[in-house]
């Protein structure tokens, strides 16, 4: 199992230690529930070192990413940050991304248990393009800051608030006179920042972090929480909500995908036919919110009007609210074809009564819109 | 968790103790169980006289990332659940040796149950 440049950080903070992705990560340090408050309340400093750096470049970077991605990377601005995915040529997911408009390069941040799939991914499609593809990740490290003081935090490092990256945008600079990669980025909802730095650098970064958030009641962040945290902000993670099996437009995620983009991408018949209504849905990821008493966790079954109609793909409890939510896909094939007409819009779908399996107990939930708690990010 | 534990309670190696109390006895989960599981957010108990044989599962407990099923360190039929969980589940890492309980049982087979159970100074040891 590989473990962080902050591995020995976390031990001395008291953390339970869990595999992800390959990894060893924090899980939590004292409590998942308060850690969560913190970030919707403070701000909380996360170790996201298992995700993956990977660097595009050379003349023809932008037609490979065009030729890898369903957005316009035309349109990209300089230091601009966009969510995107990478689609197999059936429109399925290698993975989710964001890529990041650097001068002359392209940084893209992948998710640790896909690094392999897509730098194989982007090699194989890199065939008659001259374009470098680096991936650094082994290289680089990364902390997230999160939650409405983490700009705070970050003035007291020595960058005022008007000179700090503004919403989705990346800035490189010096952070306690080292060179990093600032983003104002995240995976919680909140408004924060996401640092890259070196690995040598990492320790030093968190610690003085951690020192100087003292007074805007930082605290340490495991994954526990940042799942919690993600999932009332119904962020879809690879390899529950998303998969090799789920294009875009079924995940919900068309509201980032063109209907305009000119040039040819893996997969643009499918998302684009998806997108436009012509190609129906074959199942559809939507939210819900649990009626009865029970918490539906990732793989529980779904019923609507007693027949089997899908699956959960994130279930938890929501801290914030205090209920229990979750994401869940469901199939309009075969038995279920009704629903693609009863679930076809998000006005209609809503309210709708489902059944979810709990311990062979069926339990009541309904359809809600997302996100389960409004994202607050300072745009 | 600094409270002590209750005197003569016996521990099960999948981490639940009992507690004759004469007429009955009080069950719940141990203080190492409760720190891996970490905050306990929900909690299914049994009907009321129904009868489980020792190692049965008699409850479900739901930490925020997963749901964890407890067994019975001993036979015997519930004569009464801890209803103050229903809504305050985190009594039981608030207080786990009190406020905590699970359920109290009778128990007809406690002689013999009991005998693979172990004082609470050698389970903490077994733990450590």
């Amino acid at each position: 199992m590989k473990k962080t440049f902050l591995h020995d950080e976390h031990i001395a903070l008291g953390a339970k230690m869990v595999e992800f992705g390959g990894w060893e990560m924090p899980v939590q340090y004292k409590s998942i529930l308060d850690e969560h408050k913190n970030v919707r309340q403070n701000v909380g400093i996360f170790d996201v070192s298992h995700m993956g750096q990977v660097f595009v470049s050379g003349d023809d970077a932008l037609n490979f990413l065009q030729k890898i991605v369903p957005q316009d990377v035309a349109k990209f601005s300089l230091n601009h940050a966009h969510y995107c995915q990478l689609p197999y040529s059936n429109g399925t997911l290698v993975d989710d991304l964001i890529i990041y408009k650097l001068e002359n390069k392209y940084l893209i941040i992948v998710n640790a248990s896909r690094r392999e799939a897509d730098t194989d991914w982007f090699k194989l499609n890199s065939k008659g393009f001259r374009v470098n593809i680096d991936d650094k990740s082994d290289e680089f490290s990364m902390i997230a800051l999160q939650g409405s003081k983490a700009c705070d935090v970050i003035e007291k490092a020595g960058i005022s608030k008007e000179n700090q990256p503004k919403f989705f945008t990346i800035a490189q600079t010096k952070l306690f006179g080292i060179d990093v990669y600032l983003c104002r980025t995240g995976y919680t909802g909140e408004d924060g920042f996401e640092i890259i730095c070196k690995n040598e650098n990492v320790v030093e970064i968190w610690r003085k972090l951690i020192e100087i958030g003292g007074e805007f009641s930082i605290t340490p962040v495991g994954l526990g929480a940042r799942d919690t945290l993600r999932l009332e902000a119904a962020l879809c993670l690879y390899g529950s909500d998303i998969n090799e099996d789920t294009t875009p437009i079924e995940a919900g995620l068309g509201w980032s995908v063109p209907k305009d983009k000119k040039e040819d991408y893996n997969g643009k018949e499918i998302i684009l036919g998806q997108l436009n209504g012509e190609i129906p849905l074959t199942k559809k990821l939507f939210a819900f919110e649990m009626v009865d008493k029970a918490i539906a966790r990732h793989g529980a079954d779904i019923y609507i009007d007693g027949k089997k109609c899908g699956c959960v793909t994130s279930g938890s409890i929501s801290p914030t609210l205090g209920k229990n939510i979750g994401l869940c896909l469901i199939s309009f094939e075969g038995e279920n074809a009704n629903l693609a007409t009863s679930l076809n819009t998000t006005e209609k779908s809503i309210g709708t009564t489902v059944q979810i399996m709990v311990r062979n107990k069926m339990y009541n939930a309904k359809i809600v819109k997302k996100p389960f708690v409004q994202k607050k990010y300072v745009k | 968790m600094s409270i002590q534990p209750p005197e003569g309670i016996l521990c099960s190696k999948s981490h639940e103790w009992v507690l004759d109390e004469g007429d009955t006895f009080k069950i719940g989960l141990t203080d190492y169980a409760v720190e891996q599981l970490g905050d306990i957010v929900f909690v299914e108990l049994p009907e009321l006289d129904s009868e489980f044989a020792k190692g049965e599962v008699f409850a479900t407990i739901e930490s925020v990332k997963a749901a964890s099923e407890i067994y019975m360190p001993i036979g015997g039929k519930i004569v009464e659940v801890n209803e103050e969980l229903i809504n305050a589940p985190e009594l039981i890492n608030e207080n786990v040796w009190e406020k905590g309980w699970l359920v109290k049982v009778q128990s007809d087979s406690y002689a013999q149950d009991s005998l693979g159970l172990l004082e609470y100074e050698d389970y903490k040891e077994e733990t450590a």
